[in-house]
């Protein structure tokens, strides 16, 4: 079954253009013109990936992200007016995976659309590892509490976890995880990297401000301590 | 309005304050100080004159009765006249002289003032003797057949109006420098106001355009000036900022268009082999100028931000050896040549650690790559030499292109500057702002760039330096 993109961009043109490419690219589409009809189209379900243009009347692309960042893990790409960090850091915290810059090239989404639905688990170390008093169920996908309820974590989160707890007590670098997560090259923004760590903290450190599980290496990358 | 040259040898306004205070003092301090003199010596004079006058009487009654009662010797009644040391008494009595003085004589008294005693009347006059002025009075005694002559040495009289002449020049002098020194002062503190206003210009040229000056609304005219000044420099933020939003707005709304037609294109391309030939040239042309528009786009909006102040630098410290290295990969891919350009990367330079925006670096490599494929007459021979010194780390882009003149080598870093040897358009024609965001970038890195004739007299060398990391060249 193809995966089912929802493109949310207020310029209708765009919007049909980008339909067209996709289309072409062998993924099914889903429209929205705004924050509202998004937030709208998504709770009917069956939505693989979420491209949002940062710029919308009404309900803003923050908002959107944050809505939809409430009950589901879905890959979100923004697409933003700017790479200044004010914009960038703002879309991430708000729950976006990875952004794009306007004017994009095609292509260039498809291959950020391709890294973040790739599949993670296929060809992962199925060995389930301990965090602190948490376990991280790879093959299941889940993250546990001790008393045995899920951690709720995004698909990129999960996967950004995952990539560390295959090799415990080791340094990863920024470039490693930009590769391997989000399919980038040499030049991938690190800040992608960084906001995820701190989102992650927030859910797997007794103290995000103290990190004890997920160490900063300065200057080269990070570390998991389990 | 326009400021005059300059005129050599023309006091400065600083200058020109102290010298008009000087001046005002020396004039008010003459004009008190010769009031002052000339009215003592008059003073003095007349005083004198009364006295000698008096002292004559005196003495010429005492002869007149003393000559009268027949006295033994006249001699000794003149010499016994109360003379001080700076008077002197002569007597003629019958064509004989007496004096009280040796050095004062009948020699001495001029014939005008004999001619007036010897007609009866009582004269006085001020004649030079041989040393100093004397004052003389004739006082005639025709009872006795005499005249009686005093005279007063006026000798310290004339030292002590030249005392106070020196004096008083003195103040003059002393009231000079004061002036000076007022004037001084006073230049300070309306220079002071003229001064803000020259460090605050100054600071404008160099591109801080929040300076503005305090205003002081105790001083109608310095405030009036510090208004102006700031309302000036206002409208040439707000002129600024209007054309710097200008381009970035215009920038702006060409994204949503390209991305429509970047799209569209796309599908275009994917389905180009169902396409009849001449419509497949018609998409490949237009594929060949969007990505151009794109590239001129892109260009427009990071100068636009680098102008607004509003890129930051995202700092990592990398390795420079792999830095450049991957720099180079990536801007090969966009580059119309096949090959990767040969690297000479020196050992100290392959481990040196920089503090870097990468990707800056990565916009400054593939641009001077860019432009030495475009304007160096083809990309064959272009080679990048990488080395590190304790000053920094260079990264070189040589080609074997027809090379720069060196007037042209500044101009070169201009926005939308072409070169004359640049006449001719390729078919990836650059945005013209590619060698001005290098400049940008590299001076936002702390780095220099510089063009350099190429070796051997073939091409040139566009040299970008960057500061090490401070933990590397410890």
């Amino acid at each position: 079954m193809p995966d089912r993109i929802l493109i949310v961009e207020d310029d209708e043109r765009i919007r049909s253009s980008m339909r067209l490419s996709f289309e072409g690219e062998g993924y099914e589409v889903a429209e929205a013109a705004s924050g509202e009809a998004a937030l709208d189209r998504f709770a009917v379900g069956g939505i693989d990936l979420v491209l949002v243009d940062l710029m919308l009347p009404g309900i803003d692309g923050f908002e959107c992200c944050r809505a939809i960042r409430r009950g589901s893990a879905v890959p979100i790409i923004m697409v933003t007016a700017r790479s200044d960090t004010h914009d960038v850091v703002a879309g991430l915290e708000a729950g976006a995976d990875d952004y794009v810059t306007k004017p994009f090239v095609p292509k260039e989404l498809a291959a950020r659309m391709r890294a973040l639905l790739r599949r993670s688990r296929s060809d992962e170390d199925a060995a389930m590892v301990t965090i602190g008093d948490m376990q991280l169920l790879p093959d299941e996908g889940v993250l546990r509490h001790p008393d045995g309820s899920e951690v709720h974590c995004t698909r990129t989160e999960f996967r950004l976890l995952c990539e560390m707890a295959a090799t415990p007590n080791k340094v990863v670098t920024r470039e490693h995880l930009l590769e391997r997560i989000w399919g980038y090259g040499y030049f991938g923004d690190g800040r992608l990297v960084d906001v995820h760590v701190r989102r992650l903290r927030t859910k797997i450190e007794p103290d995000p401000a103290l990190p004890r599980h997920l160490v900063t290496v300065r200057g080269i990358g990070f570390k998991l301590v389990p | 309005m326009t400021i005059g040259p300059e005129r050599p040898g023309r006091l400065g306004l600083r200058a020109r304050l102290i010298a008009a205070f000087a001046l005002g003092a020396l004039s008010l301090s003459v004009l008190m100080g010769g009031l002052a003199y000339f009215t003592a010596r008059h003073t003095l004079i007349v005083e004198q004159q009364g006295a000698a006058l008096r002292q004559a009487y005196a003495n010429a009654a005492l002869l007149r009765n003393a000559l009268g009662a027949s006295v033994p010797s006249i001699d000794a009644q003149v010499t016994s006249l109360d003379t001080s040391r700076s008077t002197a008494s002569l007597l003629n009595n019958d064509g004989r002289w007496f004096s009280t003085s040796l050095s004062i004589s009948r020699s001495n008294i001029p014939s005008s003032l004999r001619r007036e005693v010897r007609q009866g009347h009582v004269a006085t006059v001020t004649a030079p003797t041989s040393s100093s002025p004397h004052l003389m009075v004739g006082v005639p005694l025709p009872a006795v057949r005499s005249s009686y002559y005093l005279v007063v040495d006026l000798s310290d009289l004339d030292h002590t109006l030249r005392v106070l002449l020196a004096a008083l020049a003195a103040a003059a002098a002393i009231s000079t420098v004061l002036g000076a020194l007022v004037g001084l002062l006073a230049s300070r503190r309306t220079m002071r106001p003229l001064t803000e206003v020259s460090v605050a210009a100054a600071a404008i040229a160099v591109g801080d355009l929040t300076t503005r000056l305090p205003v002081d609304r105790r001083d109608p005219d310095l405030g009036a000036l510090s208004t102006s000044f700031n309302t000036m420099v206002d409208k040439l933020e707000d002129r600024i900022e209007r054309d710097a939003r200008f381009t970035s707005d215009v920038s702006h709304e060409l994204r949503s268009p390209l991305t429509t037609l970047a799209a569209s294109l796309e599908v275009l391309e994917s389905t180009r082999s169902e396409l009849p030939e001449r419509a497949e040239q018609a998409v490949d042309l237009m594929a060949g100028d969007l990505r151009r528009f794109q590239r001129m786009v892109a260009d427009l909006l990071e100068i636009s931000r680098l102008d607004a102040g509003s890129s930051d630098l995202l700092l990592d410290e990398v390795v420079a050896g792999e830095l450049v290295r991957q720099c180079v990969s990536a801007a090969s891919q966009s580059l119309p040549a096949t090959e990767q350009p040969p690297m000479h990367i020196s050992a100290r330079a392959d481990a040196a650690v920089l503090l870097v925006d990468k990707r800056r670096v990565e916009r400054i490599i593939a641009n001077l790559l860019e432009n030495a494929s475009l304007y160096a007459g083809g990309a064959t021979d272009v080679t990048v030499a990488i080395t590190a010194d304790d000053h920094g780390l260079e990264i070189a882009v040589n080609d074997a292109g027809p090379g720069i003149e060196a007037d042209d080598r500044h101009r070169i870093f201009e926005r939308f500057y072409r070169g004359v040897t640049s006449g001719r358009r390729g078919t990836t024609d650059g945005s013209g702002l590619g060698l001005a965001l290098v400049a940008e970038h590299v001076r936002r890195l702390g780095g220099d760039v510089r063009i350099e004739a190429g070796r051997e007299g073939v091409g040139s060398s566009f040299i970008v330096t960057l500061p090490l990391s401070q933990e590397s060249s410890a």
